[in-house]
């Protein structure tokens, strides 16, 4: 199924959802949109009541769109509890599986302002000289968001065993890697490597972000105001989401600065671990090569979508190139 | 009887039309697509030039085939790497010991194509 609804529609129908949450609303006005697609859409809305304009974010989702993927409702449970933790994400004001009028899984979140593109978002570090701070906002949001009791998280994120998870992870990886049909020799021996070289497990397992990175955050005056998409978080080892920060592929150049090409790895241990969090030496490099050759493969996968002719995006066929890189970091890792 | 501008001098002036003047006057998707396709073009200018020889040697040699002339291409060689490299046991360990390198090669000779400037020393 997918998202047939006028805008119209929409505005009623979040309209109805925001008065049934008991937010005060007269109306409901789409501003903008940061993303619109088939199956999800995110926009960005203004609630008038009164005299009063409040600006939000709402996230549609056609029902059951992708499995795989946390649609907007558990997506808006995690968020309270990240929030409750102390982790800088917005207020969830309104949550439904079917929302009225459309059907959707809608939910609506308060609008956070500031910069998410990366390179905008290291310039600005540099002018204001707050790369390592920024570097220690993530230690600090990634401790407070680990720090949540696995049983408070939805059922329909799966629980895992912490003895269980990277010999797990590395059997998945290699069944991507069969699925893909492209021989990736590179990718093959990183696999090799994570089966030989599994790190100590966590002492429990954490909801891990897993797409925590320069690219999904905000950044406002160098500092971080917002952790965004939370379409593939699950539990897991939490030493997954500072590996992934880490990873070259998202320093945009700036090779140095260890976290998003702004800040050293120094910076985010450090906050990490006073607010709490157990930083394993064995597991972040583990994780590092862990999500090279998951992202490798992804990379790849997305080239297949355009070979195939599933997808025509020039974007897609150019990131059939981009494996390579992640190739190179993963042998460097394991070399 | 030589064509000028030729595929290399007409794929920087791609690049250089992109980026000068395409870009400019986009926003948002449509940018960050003409950067792609100005990215592309060099990576093509640099394939139509730079690309080496394939480890075929290496490759027949680490799989354990008879040198020559005859015998499965790179593409296959690749493939077999690839899914020897997929099972376990001792063999498969050493074999991935002895591919490292040579896959290291080929990673670096493709980098230099796609990413030039990436690997470090």
């Amino acid at each position: 199924m997918t998202i047939t609804s006028s805008p119209d529609e929409i505005c009623t129908s979040l309209t109805e959802l925001l008065d049934a949450s008991g937010v005060p609303v007269d109306r409901v006005e789409i501003t903008g949109a940061a993303s619109v697609g088939a199956t999800r859409s995110t926009l960005f809305i203004d609630i008038h009541a009164g005299a009063t304009i409040t600006a939000a974010v709402a996230q549609l989702a056609a029902p059951r769109d992708r499995q795989e993927l946390l649609g907007p409702v558990d997506e808006a449970a995690v968020l309270r509890l990240a929030r409750a933790a102390g982790a800088p994400v917005p207020p969830v004001l309104a949550a439904i599986e079917a929302a009225p009028a459309t059907g959707a899984a809608t939910a609506i979140v308060g609008f956070i302002g500031g910069e998410s593109i990366p390179r905008r978002i290291i310039r600005a570090t540099e002018e204001f000289g707050t790369g390592n701070d920024l570097a220690a906002d993530l230690g600090t949001a990634l401790a407070h968001l680990h720090s949540i009791p696995i049983d408070d998280l939805p059922e329909s994120i799966g629980r895992v065993d912490p003895a269980d998870i990277h010999s797990a992870y590395s059997d998945e990886r290699a069944v991507a890697l069969d699925e893909l049909g492209e021989p990736l020799p590179a990718v093959r021996l990183g696999v090799h490597w994570l089966r030989k070289n599994l790190p100590t497990p966590p002492s429990r397992t954490a909801i891990v972000h897993g797409d925590l990175r320069n690219g999904n955050i905000l950044v406002e005056d160098g500092r971080l105001t917002s952790l965004l998409d939370w379409e593939i978080c699950h539990a897991g080892d939490p030493m997954e989401d500072l590996a992934w920060l880490c990873m070259r592929t998202w320093r945009f150049g700036n090779d140095d600065l260890e976290v998003g090409g702004f800040g050293s790895l120094m910076s985010l241990r450090s906050a990490y671990e006073s607010a709490g969090g157990e930083w394993r030496d064995d597991a972040f490099h583990w994780w590092l090569v862990a999500r090279a050759v998951w992202w490798a493969t992804g990379l790849s996968r997305q080239a297949g979508a355009f070979l195939s002719g599933e997808a025509d995006s020039i974007v897609l066929a150019a990131s059939g190139r981009r494996v390579v890189e992640l190739e190179y970091d993963l042998l460097r890792l394991i070399s | 009887m030589i064509d000028r501008p030729n595929a290399q001098e007409l794929l920087a002036a791609m690049a250089a039309t992109l980026t000068n003047d395409v870009m400019p006057a986009l926003d948002g998707g449509p940018r960050h697509s003409a950067r792609v396709v100005a990215n592309l073009c060099g990576i093509l200018a640099r394939e139509w030039e730079a690309r080496g020889e394939v480890p075929v040697a290496e490759l027949r040699a680490l799989l354990g085939h008879e040198a020559g002339t005859e015998g499965p291409d790179y593409a296959d060689l690749v493939a077999e790497l690839d899914r020897r490299l997929s099972s376990s046991g001792p063999e498969t360990d050493e074999l991935a010991i002895a591919a490292l390198p040579i896959v290291m090669a080929d990673v670096e000779q493709r980098l230099a194509v796609d990413k030039p400037g990436y690997s470090q020393p």
